[in-house]
C-alpha cells in the first residue's frame, strides 16, 4: 500500500542483483529449527530481524519489546511489497524473522514456500485477533499469518467546496466534480471501483467485464486532477482537490487535520486489503519472532501500533484501548460491519486479467492529461 | 618501449574491469532475461521465447514509446534553446565571473533533485507563488490550475536537465580559440556568419554531449511526470516499473528496456548525422 518514488529508483538495481534468486544463504539456516524451541530467557542478547515498510511500528513499542525480552531489533525496511518478495526469494526465506506486508504478496510468498507455519501455542495473544479479518484468501486456514491492520480505501471530500452529495463510487463520475478529484495510483483499486459501479467483483477474471469497466473508467478522466500514491491527503487539505479516493492511513490523517471533511463508505461495496505479519520459513531467530508477535498483539501495545500507523484495528481486544480521538477513525464502526463482511479483498488474478487492467489503467492515465 | 606498453595496459585494467562488471555484464544479463518466460509467482523460467519483443510492438506500447520520445525531444530542444546561449555567454565572461556563475550553477546540486522538484509544486499550485504574482500584476483574475499539466512537466524536465547542457556548452566555448572568429571577420564574414561557420561548428561537441546528457535521461525521468504531472503523463519508464512490480513480468520489462536503449542509440546516431560531428565534449 505504501509506494515511494525514491524506492523505485533503487528497485531496478535490486532486481538486477536478485532477479535469479540463485544466491545460497542457506548457511545460516541450519541452526534454526533447534532455536525455535527455546524459552524466553535464552532470547537474551539475540537480535530480531524485522522487515517491513518504514514507519510501521512506533519507537515506543520497539523499545518496549527490547526492554521486555532483551532482544535487539534490527529494523530493515522495503518500499514495495515486490522488493520484499524478491529478497525473500533470494534468501530462500532466511535472513528475516518477522515480515509485515500486503495480503496479495503474502499469498505469493506462502505459495513459494517462504513462510513458516505458525505454532499458535507460542502466541498467547493470538485470540485477540478480530476474526473478521481472518480466514482471508491469502491464508484461508489461518496457518501462516496474523493480520496487522486493514486498509480500506474511502472517498473523502470537502463539503465546503464540493456542492454535490457523494455516497458511492458512482458519484465520482458526476460532472460537478470536473477536475476536482484525486485518486491513488493503484490500478487494481481504481479499475476496481469502475467494476464495482457495474456490479462486478474487484477480482473478476472475466476480460469482457474488465474491458467494460475500463470503458467506463475513461469517462472518469475529465474529473481527475491528480493521481498520487504517497500523500494525497495533503492535496485534499490544501484544497488542490475537493474529493479524493485514498488509503486508510491518508483518510485518517486527513480527517484528523480537518474534521470538517466527510468520509464516505461507498455504497457499492468496499474493497480492502489486510497487512499480514508472518515468520519466514528459515527465520534465523524464530523464537524471538514468536515473542514479538506475542508482544505486538497485547491489547495495549496493539492499540498504540494502530494509532501510529493509522490503519483499521484488526485486534479485537485492542479496540477499547484506542484513544478517543482515534476511535472514530480506525476502529471500524459497529453499524458498518456488514460492509466488511460483504466487502472484498483485492486478490491476485490471472495474468491476462492483470495485464488488461494495467493497459486500461495506462490508457486512462493518458486520458486524464 | 615494450615495458611502457605493458604499463599502459596495466593502467587500463581497472577501468575495463569496472566497465565489464557494472556495464557490460548487467546489459548482457538484461538482454538474456528479455528472451525468457515469466515465472508463475516471481522471477523467470529459463525457457526461450521471442514473445516479449512481439508484445513491445503492440500499438499500445508503441504509442507510449512515442509519447516518451515526444516529451524527450521537446525538452531537449527547449534545453538547447536556453542552455546553449547560457553556456555561450558564460564561457565569454571573465575568470572571476565565470567562477561565480559556476558556483551558482552548482548550488542547486547540493540538495536532492526530488526535493527541488517538490519546490516547483509550491510555485505552481493554485494560489501558489506564480498564481499570486500573476494576479498581483493583474494578468489573471482567478487562480489557474497550473500544476499537473503538460507544461508543468516540461518546466520540470527543462529545469532538471538544463545544467548539464550549460556545462557541456560552456566547456566547449571556453576552449575555443577566439582568434578564429577574428580571422573569419577579417576575411569578410558577418557576425552571424562567423558564428554559424566557426563558433557553432567548434562548439558542436559540447552541444552534442549536452544532448546526450539531456535526451538519454529524459526518456526515463518518469518521476518528474509523477510529481509535477500528477502521474497523468504516461512515460515508458513508469510502464517498465509497473511491469517489474505490479505485474511481476521481469522478462517483458527487460525487453522494453532493451528497446528503449536501442531507440536512444538510434536517436543519438541521427543527431550525430545531422550535426556532422562525432566528438563529445568531455565524455569520450
Amino acid at each position: 500500500m505504501k509506494f515511494k518514488v525514491l524506492g523505485l529508483l533503487g528497485f531496478g538495481a535490486i532486481l538486477a542483483l536478485t532477479g535469479c534468486g540463485q544466491s545460497n544463504s542457506g548457511s545460516s539456516s541450519q541452526a534454526q529449527s533447534s532455536e525455535a524451541g527455546k524459552t524466553d530467557d535464552s532470547l537474551k542478547g539475540t537480535t530480531l530481524n524485522l522487515y517491513t515498510w518504514d514507519g510501521m511500528f512506533p519507537q515506543e513499542v520497539l523499545e518496549g519489546f527490547t526492554k521486555k525480552t532483551s532482544v535487539k531489533i534490527n529494523y530493515t525496511n522495503f518500499d514495495l511489497d515486490e522488493t520484499m518478495l524478491a529478497k525473500l526469494e533470494e534468501t530462500k526465506g532466511g535472513d528475516y524473522d518477522i515480515v509485515v506486508a500486503d495480503d496479495y504478496i503474502v499469498q505469493l510468498a506462502i505459495k513459494d514456500g517462504l513462510v513458516a507455519e505458525l505454532d499458535k501455542s507460542k502466541i498467547s495473544t493470538y485470540d485477540n485477533i478480530n476474526p473478521l479479518f481472518q480466514g482471508k484468501f491469502y491464508d484461508p486456514d489461518n496457518k501462516y499469518t496474523m493480520p496487522y491492520g486493514a486498509g480500506i480505501p474511502l472517498i473523502v471530500y470537502n463539503p465546503e467546496t464540493v456542492k454535490t452529495e457523494i455516497t458511492g463510487y458512482e458519484d465520482l463520475w458526476k460532472p460537478e466534480l470536473a477536475g476536482n478529484v484525486g485518486i491513488v495510483g493503484n490500478y487494481r483499486v481504481i479499475d476496481g471501483i469502475a467494476l464495482k459501479t457495474l456490479g462486478y467483483s474487484f477480482n473478476t477474471n472475466d476480460l469482457t467485464q474488465i474491458q467494460q469497466a475500463g470503458d467506463k473508467l475513461m469517462n472518469l478522466a475529465p474529473n481527475i486532477r491528480l493521481i498520487n500514491d504517497n500523500n494525497l491527503q495533503d492535496y485534499l487539505l490544501s484544497g488542490e482537490v475537493g474529493a479524493a479516493f485514498m488509503y486508510t492511513s491518508q483518510v485518517s490523517q486527513a480527517l484528523k487535520a480537518n474534521p470538517e471533511l466527510k468520509a464516505v463508505y461507498p455504497k457499492e461495496g468496499l474493497g480492502f486489503g489486510v497487512m499480514a505479519s508472518f515468520i519466514p520459513s528459515k527465520a534465523p531467530n524464530a523464537a524471538a519472532a514468536y515473542a514479538f508477535l506475542d508482544y505486538i498483539n497485547e491489547p495495549e501495545v496493539a492499540a498504540k501500533c494502530f494509532e501510529y500507523i493509522g490503519y483499521f484495528v484488526t485486534n479485537k481486544a485492542a479496540e477499547q484501548y484506542v484513544s478517543d480521538d482515534w476511535k472514530n477513525l480506525i476502529v471500524f464502526p459497529e453499524d458498518k460491519l456488514s460492509l466488511i463482511e460483504n466487502g472484498e479483498l483485492i486478490e491476485n488474478i490471472s495474468d491476462e486479467a492483470n495485464e488488461l487492467h494495467n493497459k486500461l489503467w495506462e490508457e486512462f492515465r493518458q486520458k486524464t492529461n | 618501449m615494450k615495458n611502457k606498453k605493458i604499463k599502459e595496459y596495466l593502467l587500463r585494467i581497472p577501468i575495463y574491469t569496472f566497465t565489464i562488471i557494472f556495464v557490460v555484464l548487467p546489459l548482457v544479463y538484461m538482454v538474456i532475461i528479455s528472451f525468457l518466460t515469466k515465472a508463475k509467482t516471481w522471477g523467470f523460467d529459463p525457457a526461450f521465447t521471442p514473445d516479449n519483443y512481439k508484445k513491445v510492438f503492440e500499438p499500445f506500447y508503441l504509442n507510449i514509446f512515442l509519447e516518451s520520445i515526444k516529451l524527450a525531444v521537446v525538452s531537449t530542444v527547449l534545453v538547447i534553446l536556453i542552455g546553449y546561449p547560457f553556456g555561450y555567454f558564460m564561457g565569454r565572461l571573465d575568470t572571476k565571473w565565470k567562477r561565480r556563475m559556476m558556483m551558482l550553477l552548482m548550488i542547486p546540486f547540493w540538495t536532492s533533485g526530488l526535493i527541488r522538484l517538490n519546490g516547483w509544486i509550491i510555485i505552481f499550485r493554485s494560489n501558489g507563488v506564480l498564481d499570486k504574482l500573476l494576479m498581483f500584476f493583474g494578468i489573471t483574475k482567478s487562480p489557474l490550475k497550473l500544476l499537473y499539466t503538460y507544461p508543468a512537466v516540461l518546466v520540470g524536465m527543462v529545469y532538471f536537465l538544463l545544467p548539464f547542457m550549460i556545462l557541456s556548452v560552456y566547456s566547449s566555448v571556453e576552449k575555443m580559440d577566439w582568434g578564429l572568429i577574428e580571422a573569419a571577420r577579417d576575411l569578410g564574414a558577418g557576425k552571424i556568419e562567423a558564428f554559424l561557420t566557426v563558433t557553432l561548428r567548434l562548439t558542436m561537441p559540447g552541444l552534442l554531449s549536452g544532448v546526450v546528457l539531456t535526451f538519454v535521461p529524459s526518456m526515463g525521468l518518469f518521476y518528474i511526470s509523477d510529481i509535477l504531472g500528477g502521474n497523468k503523463i504516461v512515460l515508458i519508464g513508469s510502464v517498465i516499473v509497473e511491469q517489474l512490480t505490479k505485474l511481476r513480468n521481469i522478462p517483458f520489462a527487460a525487453a522494453l528496456s532493451v528497446i528503449l536503449m536501442l531507440l536512444t542509440t538510434l536517436f543519438l546516431r541521427v543527431y550525430k548525422r545531422i550535426s556532422g560531428t562525432g566528438e563529445l565534449e568531455g565524455l569520450f
